[in-house]
């Protein structure tokens, strides 16, 4: 059993599955992401596992202890080591930077007088400076830090981040994304981080699931998923990448790379094949320093072509299939 | 009418008002904590909880005020002594006439508290006291300060009933011009006296208030 296991957790409002059977096994010091479009029971999956609501089946263990059920919710003593940071910040408007760090201690009743390990906890997401700033008077990225100190202040085990860089411009959203992978490595915090932005999992995260209409379509370790995705939904995530117009020809053909993103792939299909391609679209994604990439490309006259080239790929062993029509729409 | 009466009939409207509005808040913040945390949306939804209480609030809202000072003559006559006749009077009916108003108030700020706020805190594994203290009211203090004058302005106006009990007070004491010189009541100067004097009380109380809220929010850009 994992760390953190999820085990056949349901969620319904009513008639409505929010999340069906959904399971998860989470290894200590894994930077976990859940992906999928909005509304497909993200976030009320990390609300279950902090305690904000119970699943109507199913139950949660951590380090082999129940902490959820659908008639329980984790204990103080473990909610302590579940943190939390949210899209919205979650910070009080009417205290400044430094209370609202010492807003966590207040609750865990270890507040010292002189505020010392809100500073110190400050000093850490670098806003020393800024302690004295209220919400209004930081930006959306400072607040973020603020927020992450104040979760930090919990001596959490396991961080749970609900669409937390969603609010921020890319470069902000990079920044934070940096401050939690270096967390994740000096004292082993055990990140979920719930997305919609393919680029903040692919950044980010070793492990990644893909929730899609309530159910976990594919999970597994990032590069597996991102290289092939096998569900209609992961291929939209991920292919899809920046591509915003649809393609709607229909003789495309996908190639796929890893690490080998340096051979004169297209020269040697015209050279060697005789195979006048033209490229619709290429998106490559650097996951753990190595390129993964994806390439589509038009033949003339497929039916034609298409046997000669399937003969050239299969030598240089690289992997290739069919767009279909509809997947990118 | 002399000065010295005008200050006498001053001092029990302020009185009257002051008064009932502190204790109208005293139950009214706690009755409007619970209608807040007990509701379908608040931290601690508990259907029958907030139905007794909404209904209680709901049901002594809908009685008119001078109504509900006949019903608790009774009630005023064993605590005070006397049921009518003199200012403190009119405390205990202002006092039922005014906290539901002030829980539908309190309840109101504090729904203006953003969820991601509470969740926050309910994530830490905070106490429901602890939701309250930290956030709920500490958040919601430039609001619930507004409400706190707008309240006070409503009793304010109440005390217009005062006359009909002989409980004295500014606007008893213009009516009683109005009874007496029924046809040339507005050429006496001391009726626009009054008139000013309430005017200033009730733009005192609403500016203090809103000078007050704006002075500890802290959402602003300074």
């Amino acid at each position: 059993m994992g760390y953190l296991e999820l085990k056949n957790i349901s969620k319904r409002f009513g008639d409505q599955i929010v999340l069906d059977e959904v399971s998860l096994s989470v290894e200590k010091g894994d930077i976990y992401g859940v992906i999928g479009l909005s509304g497909a029971g993200k976030s009320t999956l990390v609300r279950i596992i902090n305690g904000l609501e119970t699943p109507t089946e199913g139950e949660i263990f951590l380090n082999n202890e129940k902490i959820v059920s659908p008639k329980m919710k984790p204990p103080r003593r473990i909610r302590e080591k579940i943190a939390m940071i949210f899209q919205g910040f979650g910070l009080l408007e009417q205290r400044n930077a430094l209370e609202n760090v010492h807003l966590a201690f207040e609750i865990t009743g270890e507040d010292d007088k002189d505020q010392a390990k809100s500073k110190a906890l400050l000093k850490k997401v670098t806003l020393a400076d800024k302690e004295k700033n209220y919400p209004s008077e930081l930006s959306g990225g400072e607040k973020q830090r603020v927020a992450i100190a104040r979760a930090l202040a919990l001596r959490p085990e396991i961080l749970l981040s609900d669409e937390a860089t969603s609010a921020l411009d890319r470069k902000t959203s990079d920044e934070i994304i940096s401050l939690l992978e270096s967390l994740n490595k000096e004292i082993g915090l055990t990140i979920i981080l719930i997305s919609h932005q393919i680029e903040v999992v692919e950044k980010a995260c070793n492990k990644v699931a893909i929730l899609d209409k309530a159910k976990i379509v594919e999970n597994g370790p990032i590069s597996d998923i991102f290289l092939s995705p096998k569900s209609e939904i992961g291929k939209s995530l991920i292919y899809a990448g920046d591509l915003k117009t649809p393609l709607s020809d229909k003789h495309l053909i996908r190639l796929l790379f890893d690490g080998d993103a340096d051979s004169p792939l297209v020269s040697n299909i015209v050279t060697k094949c005789g195979i006048l391609v033209s490229i619709v679209y290429a998106n490559t994604h650097t996951l753990q320093g190595k390129v993964y990439g994806q390439l589509i490309l038009k033949l003339p006259s497929y039916d034609k072509d298409i046997q000669k080239l399937e003969k050239y790929l299969s030598i240089e062993h690289i992997r290739y299939e069919e767009v279909s029509s509809n997947e990118l729409e | 009418m002399n000065w010295s009466n005008l200050w006498t009939a001053t001092y029990e409207t302020l009185l009257m008002t002051i008064i009932s509005s502190l204790l109208a808040y005293v139950i009214g913040i706690p009755l409007g904590v619970l209608l807040f945390m007990t509701s379908k949306n608040g931290p601690k939804p508990n259907k029958w909880v907030n139905i007794i209480v909404g209904g209680i609030v709901n049901i002594l809202r809908s009685v008119p005020c001078m109504l509900l000072i006949i019903i608790l003559l009774p009630l005023t006559r064993s605590l005070l002594g006397r049921g009518t006749g003199a200012w403190y009077t009119m405390l205990i009916p202002l006092f039922f006439a005014s906290f539901p108003f002030v829980s539908r108030m309190v309840e109101q700020s504090l729904s203006e508290v953003k969820k991601d706020e509470i969740e926050a805190l309910e994530s830490m594994g905070a106490s429901n006291l602890e939701l309250v203290k930290k956030v709920l009211v500490p958040e919601s203090k430039p609001s619930l300060i507004s409400g706190f004058s707008v309240s006070t302005i409503s009793i304010l106006a109440y005390t217009s009933f005062a006359y009909d009990f002989g409980a004295g007070g500014l606007i008893s004491r213009a009516y009683s011009f109005y009874s007496a010189h029924s046809g040339n009541y507005l050429s006496f100067p001391n009726v626009w006296i009054i008139i000013l004097i309430v005017l200033i009380i009730v733009q005192l109380i609403q500016e203090l208030g809103l000078y007050i809220a704006h002075k500890v929010d802290k959402r602003k850009v300074n």
